[in-house]
């Protein structure tokens, strides 16, 4: 179908077409990001590896125990980070806030910086509770301090601003003043998809699942959210109790996103605007396009990270936000601004 | 109550005029803490004689020529950014708006980063180069038929973005010891300010800040919808284009004295506004509270012991639990 045919559809039926396509792609690219890298593997390789695995043969381990599991993360991480920022954005109706914005990422950068100053931790594989302890935390405090269960949006961006601050600042100081801390800390906080193997996504798959589903369940009651709080009441929402679901639901992703790659900042705030290009105004799409346009952004950031950039790797956050950010401008230019 | 000036006459509020006086009255107070306590020690009563250079040379220099002009720096700067912040947040309608959103902050640590590198120095310079043109470059790539508030939030947003992940490139591809120096700048600090910091950050607001309070009247009004503002008989492009730039010389006047420090312009609009009761943008009483704010957060850059570390730091430690605080008092009194 060519695009001129794909515009004259009612813009209802492009959406399907469009999810269609960027899973395509992302299944195109994963391929790529198994096949391409530091080390020279061809197309067989990739086949041998899953179909006739050789244990013995370095470039079939090379793809099963270091991209795939790098795959993987991207996938998840970008996934995951695209719904929550669909959910924040909708849920506090303001196009500037992320998923950082619940204090998730102050949280668990807070919770890991004091446990390497407490308790002398320097083992990666103990951050994952810490992070997510740190960020459920930070987020309740947020919660708290926002009003509740009675949160109104206005307030609850100011109480997330105001603990992400704190939190950051405070992690700060104690970076500037610890040389130990910061020495481990650098490492974490640089994340991306590095180090992590399968054992580590099969932790915390879980936590990506109940998230999925909590995001998937919220965002029908979101449609009738973004009416208004009155509005969805009269319809028949439990207004305390659909905030409640949309704020557990972006805790549970985004923890486990940055319990496994560290704080990737950007890709929640972007992802969802370029979603909502196609998705228009109706959050179920919008919820599982940017699921779709935030894994595809991720694996081809982290791709371009690994393959492009001065041999050294980039982290996959900074790239997506190169890629992300000349992108969103350009559809902004080109369609002009929607109603949403 | 009305104020009346010949043939001006000002409506204003007696909560705002009386916590406005209550922030200056602190404001006042908290300079004069700093000018006091320091390493070199002096009695409260000694400060005078002091300046006047009655105790001998050096107490004349520690008061005169470090504590001062640091301290007039932080009033200036912090009143600059609270300044810009409310005057953002109107505009944009939007309280996460701050400068960052309109791409000066990630232009000007790209362009302090592009000056270290290329020149070797000049690192003000660089920065409000690329400043300036990152925000004219933010406000030219939004304009279609005019400056639309949300449109230029989402180009904002990815100018500010892609601009800051090139710092964060061009930072990893530096040595480590220009890039230590480099964060410690980007992070913000009052530290060694002289007399030429003083002039230049109180001369820049002795120029903006009428213009600021001029633009206050139509400021207020921009609160209202677009049709609204259109039926009140005001050209919205314009002035729109003329805030944005009256917001971006503020920052950048703050920024070449101080360096990005971090949080001032986003909290004081709120906290403003939450102590000015009331929905108005509370400019004034923004930039009374930035100024507090940097001052406390640069006296407590200096006392704490044993580490040096920059006034940036400090900004949302004092910052943050102030608004934390008052919206657990608004929320028990039942406004938000």
């Amino acid at each position: 179908m060519t695009v001129d045919a794909m515009r004259r559809l009612p813009s209802g039926d492009r959406r399907p077409v469009v999810l269609a396509i960027s899973l395509l792609a992302l299944g195109g690219l994963a391929l790529c990001a198994l096949r391409f890298g530091l080390r020279p593997t061809g197309w067989g390789d990739v086949w041998r590896a899953f179909g006739v695995f050789d244990a013995g043969n370095a470039e079939q381990v090379v793809i099963r125990a270091i991209r795939l599991p790098r795959l993987l993360g991207a996938v998840l991480a970008g996934g995951a980070l695209g719904m929550a920022g669909a959910l924040m954005q909708g849920m506090t109706r303001n196009p500037l806030a992320d998923p950082g914005l619940l204090g998730v990422n102050a949280g668990a950068s807070m919770g890991v910086v004091l446990c390497i100053l407490l308790l002398g931790v320097t083992d990666p594989a103990a951050f994952v509770w810490v992070s997510l302890g740190g960020a459920l935390i930070a987020s309740l405090l947020v919660f708290l301090l926002g009003g509740g269960n009675k949160a109104n949006p206005a307030r609850l961006i100011l109480a997330g601003a105001a603990v992400s601050a704190l939190c950051l600042a405070l992690g700060r100081a104690i970076l500037l003043v610890s040389q130990q801390t910061l020495d481990v800390y650098r490492f974490w906080v640089l994340g991306g998809f590095d180090g992590i193997d399968l054992g580590q996504i099969r932790t915390l798959l879980p936590f990506f699942g109940a998230g999925t589903i909590a995001a998937l369940a919220a965002s029908f009651w979101l449609n009738a959210l973004m009416l208004g709080d009155d509005a969805a009441r009269g319809l028949g929402v439990r207004v305390g109790a659909a905030q409640a679901l949309i704020g557990l639901a972006i805790v549970i992703l985004c923890g486990a996103t940055v319990a496994m790659a560290g704080p990737i900042a950007f890709v929640g705030l972007i992802v969802p605007h370029l979603a909502r290009r196609v998705a228009g105004a109706d959050m179920r799409w919008l919820v599982l396009l940017s699921a779709s346009i935030g894994a595809l952004l991720m694996v081809a950031a982290d791709l371009l990270g690994r393959l492009a950039l001065f041999g050294g790797n980039m982290q996959a956050g900074v790239m997506a936000a190169l890629v992300g950010g000349p992108i969103l401008i350009w559809l902004v230019r080109r369609n002009g601004v929607g109603a949403s | 109550m009305i104020l009346r000036l010949a043939t001006l006459s000002v409506p204003v509020s007696g909560r705002a005029l009386r916590s406005a006086c209550a922030l200056g009255l602190c404001a006042a107070a908290v300079a004069l803490l700093a000018l006091w306590v320091g390493h070199y020690p002096l009695a409260l009563a000694q400060l005078f004689p002091a300046i006047a250079g009655d105790l001998g040379d050096v107490a004349q220099m520690v008061v005169r020529d470090h504590r001062l002009p640091r301290i007039l720096c932080a009033l200036g700067v912090g009143a600059g950014f609270g300044m810009a912040g409310a005057i953002f947040q109107t505009l944009l309608r939007n309280p996460l708006a701050s400068p960052d959103v309109i791409g000066f902050n990630g232009g000007a640590s790209c362009g302090a980063l592009l000056a270290i590198i290329l020149t070797g120095g000049h690192v003000v310079a660089g920065a409000l180069l690329g400043g300036l043109a990152s925000a004219a470059l933010v406000i030219g790539l939004a304009w279609r038929d005019g400056l639309q508030p949300y449109r230029l939030i989402l180009v904002g947003i990815g100018a500010s973005l892609t601009l800051s992940a090139l710092g964060d490139l061009l930072m990893s591809r530096m040595d480590v010891l220009t890039a230590a120096d480099m964060a410690k700048w980007l992070i913000g600090t009052l530290a060694s300010r002289d007399w030429q910091d003083v002039a230049l950050i109180w001369g820049g607001l002795a120029v903006l800040g009428p213009v600021v309070l001029w633009a206050s009247f139509p400021l207020a009004r921009l609160s209202m919808s677009d049709d609204v503002t259109t039926g009140l008989g005001l050209a919205l492009t314009p002035l729109r284009l003329g805030l944005s730039a009256i917001g971006v010389g503020l920052v950048a006047l703050a920024v070449s004295v101080a360096g990005p420090l971090p949080f001032v312009a986003f909290v004081s609009g709120p906290i403003a506004r939450c102590i000015t009761g009331g929905g108005r943008p509370a400019i004034g009483a923004a930039a009374l509270v930035g100024a507090l704010v940097v001052t406390l957060a640069d006296l407590a850059a200096r006392m704490v012991p044993l580490v040096h570390l920059p006034a940036g730091v400090f900004t949302a430690l004092i910052g943050a639990p102030v608004l934390m605080w008052l919206l657990v008092v608004q929320f028990r009194k039942g406004r938000f």
